[in-house]
């Protein structure tokens, strides 16, 4: 009997100690991801939009892990600003100890921490800052998922001047590293196509009133495209004041306002009827017909009742990615780095990702132009 | 019985400077041994940097009572002058550094110069007006600033060799934290040696009666003048310990609003006092840091402790620690 009881306690003891380790070791497979976003400050609409792709992503992923791995995230408010997102980094690597990190969305924050995380050796993916020196020439730990200044701004100029046939461009930007970046390629480009720039207008993030801008603007002569390079908040002050000066096609002017992926969905609505027949880039079509984008669109509405944005997005195939290169075999912060530096073929559903020397995605299919009708919906133009 | 004596006499033994400098030195020492990890030790040197700015401004409007908004100016000056020795020049740190207190006090003085005759609000209109044209300089002169496209791998000040010990190099956060901390002790001890001089009284009898000061024979534009220089400069060292300690430099670190967050670090403290500012700043510096916790509520939390503090304690945190003290009884 005593024997018996032994062996029961034996066992028992065993078993606990089994599921102990058991325990242990699905807790040790974890990968652990830092998310550094702008979720105060004129950026912080990156952050809440970011972290909605983020949290749809894990909830997928966490249903039947990956190669045994689950994933779990830690916030960090990185303020689009560099000192604040330095000492969130820091903040994140100290006590969070992640394998891999994304973020940051604005290019001063993102080169700021660069080096913080290159020290660190922790990977980093970059969805939103499109500063060209992030990947020329960046470092081995930092991996940008978006095209850069060069590559959307040679883009969206030689759209504009083969598709739109424009000839004359006003451009608008704010006086930040990546408005004077973008808006400079696209003169370079505009300009050896053939194209005249009436007038550079930069303003800073102080600035809330641009009718002064806009009636300038409008004494510029025949404009075709104005490309606009500016967070939402100025973004639909713009655009309004462009319209109510009967510059732009919203306020039955002949000018197309031409954007870029800094403006989140939704702005046309909020822009009203000023918006209408603005060309931007979009980095996630929603009406692509691809089953992948399909399933992430319904999953995003059944999930957050409301359409995604490229924002979220782009953070879902943030994850997505990180999640490829776990399938691959990675496991810790070195072998994340050097499986992202060997990505060529993943597909996500912004497009798709293939990293050069620099760790620059080369693939242009995250390009996608929408123009906006007068119902304020989109028409995809299908131009890449 | 001289003041010395009658101070001796008045204070209690735990109020004595000296023994306050030293304490300080060794909380100094020991801060980093307590708050380990990367993170929290540049924290502490964020702190440092903020007393500097905190220090700097007390010393305009807590001392002379000179409202001055234009804080941030001398701040980006310092941080910029400095910064564009060192990398276009390849002025070395220590001289860059010198250049930069000296330029950011020097634009105190002709601000100064030019404000002297205004008061109050309009003193306040005038230094912002000042914050704005610096920031805009700062922004738009892109041939000399870089502007908004920034100043990316500022180095670290230079390591240190002493014979005979292993060379102490400032890439460690705790080594920059202790130069940071040792100049701002250096600062405080001098401002406090001036505070203590007849230039303390003379600067705090034009803050309380600028009238009946100049009708004693005190030349009080000069003694503003004075003031705003020397304030301007505590500022400017702080930007050069900024730009070397974030290795990145764009304007918008020196924006007005920056301006508005020093003003609060010297009221919350205690103005007046030089170590109000001290725990003002701490307090500001650390505060968001601690509330990292509570997520999205953190600058909510932090706004609602910044007005409980100005509403309940308007003379700063020193005034509560008086308070507290005088019910304990630990001071008369």
């Amino acid at each position: 009997m005593r024997q018996q009881h032994l062996l029961v306690a034996t066992s028992a003891l065993g078993l606990i100690a089994s599921v102990a380790i058991g325990g242990a070791n699905a807790q040790d497979k974890t990968i652990k991801i830092g998310a550094l976003l702008p979720m105060s400050g004129p950026g912080a609409y990156f952050g809440s939009q970011d972290k909605q792709g983020i949290e749809l992503a894990l909830e997928q992923l966490n249903k039947s892990m990956v190669n045994g791995y689950k994933f779990t995230i830690q916030y960090e408010d990185s303020a689009c600003s560099p000192l604040p997102a330095s000492q969130a980094a820091k903040r994140l690597l100290d006590q969070y100890k992640p394998d891999v990190i994304i973020g940051e969305e604005c290019s001063d924050a993102t080169l700021a921490i660069m080096p913080i995380i290159e020290q660190a050796k922790v990977p980093m993916i970059n969805a939103g800052s499109s500063a060209l020196k992030i990947t020329d020439p960046g470092n081995p730990y930092t991996f940008r998922i978006m095209p850069n200044e060069v590559m959307q701004g040679v883009d969206i100029a030689s759209q504009a001047y083969n598709k739109l046939n424009a000839r004359t461009a006003v451009l608008l930007f704010e006086n930040t590293n990546a408005g004077i970046g973008n808006a400079k390629v696209f003169k370079e480009t505009f300009e050896k196509l053939g194209g005249k720039i009436l007038a550079e207008i930069g303003f800073g993030r102080d600035v809330n009133d641009f009718t002064s801008i806009a009636t300038r603007v409008a004494g510029l002569g025949k404009i075709d495209v104005i490309p606009t390079y500016t967070l939402e908040g100025q973004g639909l002050k713009i655009t309004q004041a462009l319209a109510q000066a009967g510059v732009v096609k919203g306020g039955d002017g002949p000018a197309i306002q031409l954007g870029t992926i800094w403006l989140p969905f939704g702005f046309e609505q909020k822009a009203g009827k000023a918006a209408t027949g603005y060309v931007r880039i979009v980095q996630f079509d929603p009406t692509d017909p691809r089953d992948m984008v399909k399933n992430f669109v319904s999953a995003f509405k059944a999930k957050f009742n409301s359409d995604p944005t490229h924002l979220n997005a782009h953070a879902y195939d943030q994850i997505m990615l990180i999640a490829d290169v776990v399938k691959r075999g990675a496991k810790d912060a070195q072998s994340i780095r050097d499986m992202l530096a060997q990505t060529k073929s993943f597909v996500g559903v912004t497009g798709s990702v293939e990293f050069d020397k620099n760790n620059q995605n080369v693939k242009m299919d995250t390009i996608h132009y929408m123009e906006t009708q007068p119902d304020l919906s989109w028409k995809a133009l299908k131009w890449n | 019985m001289s003041d010395a004596a009658i101070s001796r006499a008045v204070h209690p033994w735990w109020a004595s400077r000296r023994l306050g400098f030293l304490a300080a030195a060794l909380v100094i020492a020991a801060l980093p041994m307590m708050l380990t990890g990367n993170y929290w030790q540049t924290n502490l040197t964020i702190c440092a940097i903020n007393v500097l700015l905190a220090l700097g401004l007390d010393f305009i409007l807590g001392y002379a009572g000179q409202l001055n908004l234009g804080q941030s100016a001398f701040y980006g000056l310092g941080a910029y002058v400095s910064t564009l020795l060192i990398t276009r020049l390849g002025v070395p740190f220590w001289a860059a550094f010198a250049a930069g207190v000296a330029f950011a006090g020097l634009a105190g003085m002709i601000l100064a110069t030019f404000a002297v005759r205004l008061r109050g609000h309009y003193l306040a209109i005038a230094s912002l007006g000042f914050a704005v044209i610096t920031y805009q300089i700062l922004l738009n002169w892109i041939n000399l600033t870089q502007g908004p496209l920034g100043i990316y791998a500022i180095p670290p000040p230079p390591a240190i060799t002493i014979p005979g010990l292993p060379a102490i190099s400032f890439r460690n956060p705790v080594a920059l934290f202790y130069l940071v901390a040792g100049v701002t002790l250096l600062v405080y001890f001098i401002l406090d040696q001036l505070v203590r001089s007849p230039i303390g009284e003379t600067l705090t009898a034009i803050r309380e009666d600028e009238v009946s000061a100049a009708s004693l024979g005190i030349n009080t534009a000069l003694w503003k003048v004075f003031a705003f220089g020397v304030g301007a400069a505590v500022g400017g060292a702080a930007g050069c310990f900024y730009a070397t300690f974030v290795g990145t430099l764009v304007p918008d670190a020196f924006f007005i609003t920056e301006s508005f967050t020093i003003l609060a670090m010297v009221i919350v403290g205690g103005m007046g006092t030089l170590i109000g500012p001290v725990f003002g700043a701490v307090l500001l510096t650390l505060l968001p840091e601690v509330l990292r916790g509570v997520g999205d509520l953190r600058l909510m939390v932090y706004g609602a402790v910044l007005t409980l503090v100005v509403l309940f304690m308007p003379g700063g945190l020193v005034q509560a620690a008086r308070v507290v003290g005088a019910r304990l009884g630990l001071s008369r």
